[in-house]
């Protein structure tokens, strides 16, 4: 079990190295040095980067400034979804460090939420959290929980201390032993070719038979297209928090030790790189 | 933990998936993070270091002549401010100074403040407790004054009701002042028409008492020069006349009075006939006259009543009024129908029994009269609390003779030409009318509330304030003394009366335990006690001197009759 312990102080602790870059349109004073920050990948862009905000805000006039938002290669980034999975979806075969480019004009409204506080992430996470465990246990944790424990989950993931938030979401993992597992696996699938932001469903851990449902499983029933064909070449690859774990690796566990902070299990199918 | 149940699978299946994640976790980790690591800190801090060095650097040779400009410039800026520096910090010095000053003074101040918050706090305490106690006060006050509103109600109420039996009161004084007047004027027409009645009868008689006796004719004259009109004295002349009539002549009235004699035994009263509220205050005196047939009781209430004793009860015959104060002693003349009576008003007063207004007044006591009795020669000896024992000649109705006594005469008697008086300094007096002193000194065991003489004139009682009847042989020289006492009896007041039995066999006297206690005088031992019909302390008894009947009377009005069956 130790090894599991480690599994989620890995998967706590991930993080991505990162370049931010200045947009070149921005009017400057003077040429703004790029910055660079080491992203949890468990946390949310607009939450860890103060510090980028402010680094930019010296060589840019201030009454420029309106609210920073990011990009990746021309592709908007979602604040409201965990980085790793940015990362994962859009730059996860690219050279390091990621490059990210920082403007402070031209919101674009149709692509992103605004974000002006931190509580407004945190409305957010909490809401993720209440709605994973509706699927887990119909909301009877969270919801026996009291105010100063949503807090304890919030303050955990604010700043970065692994075993405050543990310590409640501990609470959130735990299943009676006789159902083998929760009532469904909160998941969500991104995938970079759809339209659709991701994929989510109602999926138990067991089957009706009592077989123990693998993460093969899971895409077999929802997402049939990321399984590689049979003698094909692979054509996706399914990446959780950077890694392509095996597709016989059971769900629950997976739910259990590789669900971000917002108890969600984020899987990105990526196609295989052609190079 | 959770994955306890999965590990049914197989164990090197479930290894190897784990094993998959954990490599690939810390190979993910290596490539991303700990490249970088170190880096990006590096990094971090040299941007910061950049950061903190001047941003600008102006990079034209052709700018020293300005930074020259520049430093000349500062140089005087340099100088100005220095000389503000030195301005400022004699500034400084002044205000530092000012401050000490004014620590100091703040430290003077402040055991004062001290002391002023003090008792500041101790009057705070005070005006709290004064408050309470004001508090408390108005409550009082305001309970007060409610109730002397209710007083002052009733005290409206009550003297309105006062004013009303006032009037009613002066209303029925008026009406009784109008029956006296009009009663008064028609005595006055009487005595007028009797006067000359009178004068008409003497000048009628004269011849008959000239014959009988001259020397009371030059009497006459003598009077008769002296006031032809005093109504007394023409009474008085009257009745001297009625008397020689008596001596010559005796009348059948007379025969009556003299027809009793001595009783010869008395009997011992058993049961209460008639018990009545005889009068409207205290009955002080009660008294048969020698017939036994009328009796004559004294009260508080000024008015001598005198009772029919017949079928063994009383009947009222009279009131005999006239005394301007409470009677205290009265005495029925056992030589003629009339009545004495000694008064708190410093007088004593004669009545005839037909008559309720009385005969005679004597007066020139300065105090109360306590006694008053019939001696020889038509006289009246009457004992007062102002220390005299006066001698009155009641034909010429004033005093004859004044024998100052020592002490408060509380009672006397007479006995031949010897008066015996009783006193409060417990002595009991004989007294020689003849030489007017003192004979004999008899000592007492307390003040002497009573004396009472038997029939045959040869034992004396007095009754004391110790509770003690005493019985005094008055023949021979010796006045050898018995004493009377009873388990209860007890001497009621200073004026109660004890008596004793006609045959002088027994002696009757009331307690104040409201009981008439009776001795034997032969054995000298209590023969009997009648309680239950008074309700208060017993103020006198008289015994019949036929022997049949006593009667008591109280202090609370009461007047109870006993015989023998």
């Amino acid at each position: 079990m130790a090894d599991d312990k480690d599994v989620l102080r890995d998967v706590w602790f991930g993080r991505i190295p990162t370049c931010f870059l200045l947009n070149q349109d921005e009017v400057t004073e003077r040429e703004a040095e790029p910055y660079y920050l080491l992203l949890p990948r468990v946390s949310y862009l607009t939450l860890v980067t103060d510090k980028v905000k402010k680094h930019f805000h010296k060589v840019i006039r201030t009454d420029d400034a309106e609210e920073m938002w990011f990009e990746y290669e021309g592709t908007p980034l979602k604040w409201h979804y965990p980085i790793g999975v940015l990362f994962d979806l859009h730059a996860s075969n690219t050279v390091l460090p990621w490059s990210i480019t920082v403007h402070f004009k031209n919101f674009p409204e149709r692509d992103l939420l605004h974000c002006p506080s931190h509580s407004v992430i945190e409305a957010h996470f909490m809401s993720s959290i209440k709605e994973a465990d509706a699927l887990k246990h119909k909301s009877q944790v969270v919801n026996d929980m009291q105010k100063k424990d949503h807090k304890q989950l919030w303050m955990g993931l604010q700043n970065d201390k692994f075993d405050q938030f543990w310590a409640m979401n501990r609470k959130l993992m735990e299943y009676p032993t006789e159902d083998g597992g929760f009532r469904f696996i909160p998941f969500r699938i991104y995938q970079t070719l759809s339209d659709r932001p991701f994929i989510q469903k109602q999926f138990r851990p067991v089957s009706p038979e009592g077989h123990v449902h693998t993460l093969g499983d899971l895409l077999k029933e929802v997402y049939p297209v990321a399984l590689p064909t049979e003698g094909g070449p692979k054509r996706f690859q399914v990446v959780i928090h950077g890694i392509e774990p095996l597709l016989e690796t059971p769900l629950q566990w997976l739910s259990e030790h590789l669900s971000h902070p917002d108890s969600f299990l984020h899987i990105c199918v990526i196609p295989v790189p052609s190079d | 933990m959770a994955s306890g149940a999965l590990r049914g699978g197989g164990r090197a299946a479930e290894t190897r998936w784990r094993r998959h994640i954990v490599g690939q976790l810390k190979l993910r980790d290596r490539r991303q993070h700990d490249k970088f690591q170190d880096l990006i800190r590096f990094y971090t801090r040299l941007l910061e270091k950049t950061s903190l060095t001047p941003a600008r650097c102006p990079s034209s040779d052709s700018s020293l002549s300005a930074l020259l400009h520049q430093n000349n410039q500062l140089k005087n800026t340099t100088g100005e401010l220095a000389y503000q520096v030195v301005q400022l910090q004699q500034q400084i010095r002044v205000k530092d100074s000012v401050l000490d000053e004014q620590h100091a003074r703040q430290q003077q101040e402040e055991p004062l403040l001290q002391g002023a918050f003090d008792s500041r706090l101790a009057l705070q305490g005070r005006v709290e407790t004064v408050r309470g106690d004001m508090g408390a006060l108005k409550s009082d006050y305001d309970a007060l004054l409610e109730r002397q509103r209710g007083a002052e109600t009733k005290l409206r109420e009550e003297k309105l009701r006062g004013g009303n039996l006032l009037q009613d009161v002066i209303h029925l004084k008026q009406q009784e002042a109008a029956n006296m007047n009009t009663r008064n004027e028609r005595r006055c027409r009487a005595r007028e028409a009797a006067r000359s009645k009178v004068t008409v009868e003497t000048s009628g008689s004269a011849p008959t008492s000239r014959s009988s006796s001259p020397k009371r004719e030059s009497e006459r004259r003598l009077f008769r020069s002296a006031s032809a009109t005093s109504p007394r004295i023409l009474s008085s002349i009257r009745a001297l006349f009625q008397r020689r009539r008596g001596q010559s002549v005796s009348s059948l009235q007379e025969d009556q009075l003299f027809a009793v004699g001595v009783c010869l035994s008395a009997r011992l009263p058993v049961r209460a006939l008639h018990v009545l509220e005889a009068h409207e205050q205290g009955i002080n005196a009660v008294r048969f006259n020698s017939s036994s047939e009328l009796l004559a009781t004294g009260g508080t209430d000024r008015a001598v009543k005198l009772w029919d004793v017949r079928a063994g009860s009383l009947t009222h015959r009279a009131t005999l009024d006239g005394s301007t104060e409470g009677v205290t002693c009265i005495e029925f003349d056992p030589k003629g129908p009339r009545v004495l009576a000694a008064s708190y008003d410093k007088s004593a007063l004669l009545w005839r029994l037909d008559d309720p207004v009385p005969k005679v007044t004597l007066t020139g006591h300065s105090r109360k009269v306590t006694a008053a009795r019939f001696g020889l020669n038509l006289q009246v000896v009457t004992g007062s609390a102002d220390r005299t024992i006066r001698l009155w000649d009641l034909q010429r109705a004033c005093c004859v003779q004044v024998v100052e006594v020592p002490s408060y005469c509380s009672d006397l008697v007479c006995t031949g030409y010897c008066i015996i008086s009783g006193h409060y300094d417990s002595k009991i007096r004989v007294w020689d009318t003849r030489a007017v002193r003192c004979i004999q000194e008899l000592p007492a065991h307390g003040k002497v509330t009573s004396l009472d003489i038997s029939p045959d004139h040869r034992h004396l009682l007095s009754c004391c304030r110790d509770d003690c009847l005493q019985l005094i042989d008055l023949r021979g020289r010796s006045y050898e003394r018995v004493c009377f006492r009873a388990d209860g009896f007890k001497c009621g007041s200073d004026s109660t009366k004890a008596v004793i039995s006609p045959d002088g066999c027994f002696l009757a006297a009331g307690s104040a335990d409201g009981a008439v206690y009776i001795w034997n005088v032969s054995t000298g031992n209590l023969e009997t006690r009648l309680p239950d019909k008074h309700s208060t302390s017993i103020s006198a008894v008289s015994w019949s001197p036929s022997g049949e009947y006593v009667v008591s009377v109280d202090l609370s009005r009461r007047a109870v009759l006993w015989r023998d069956f």
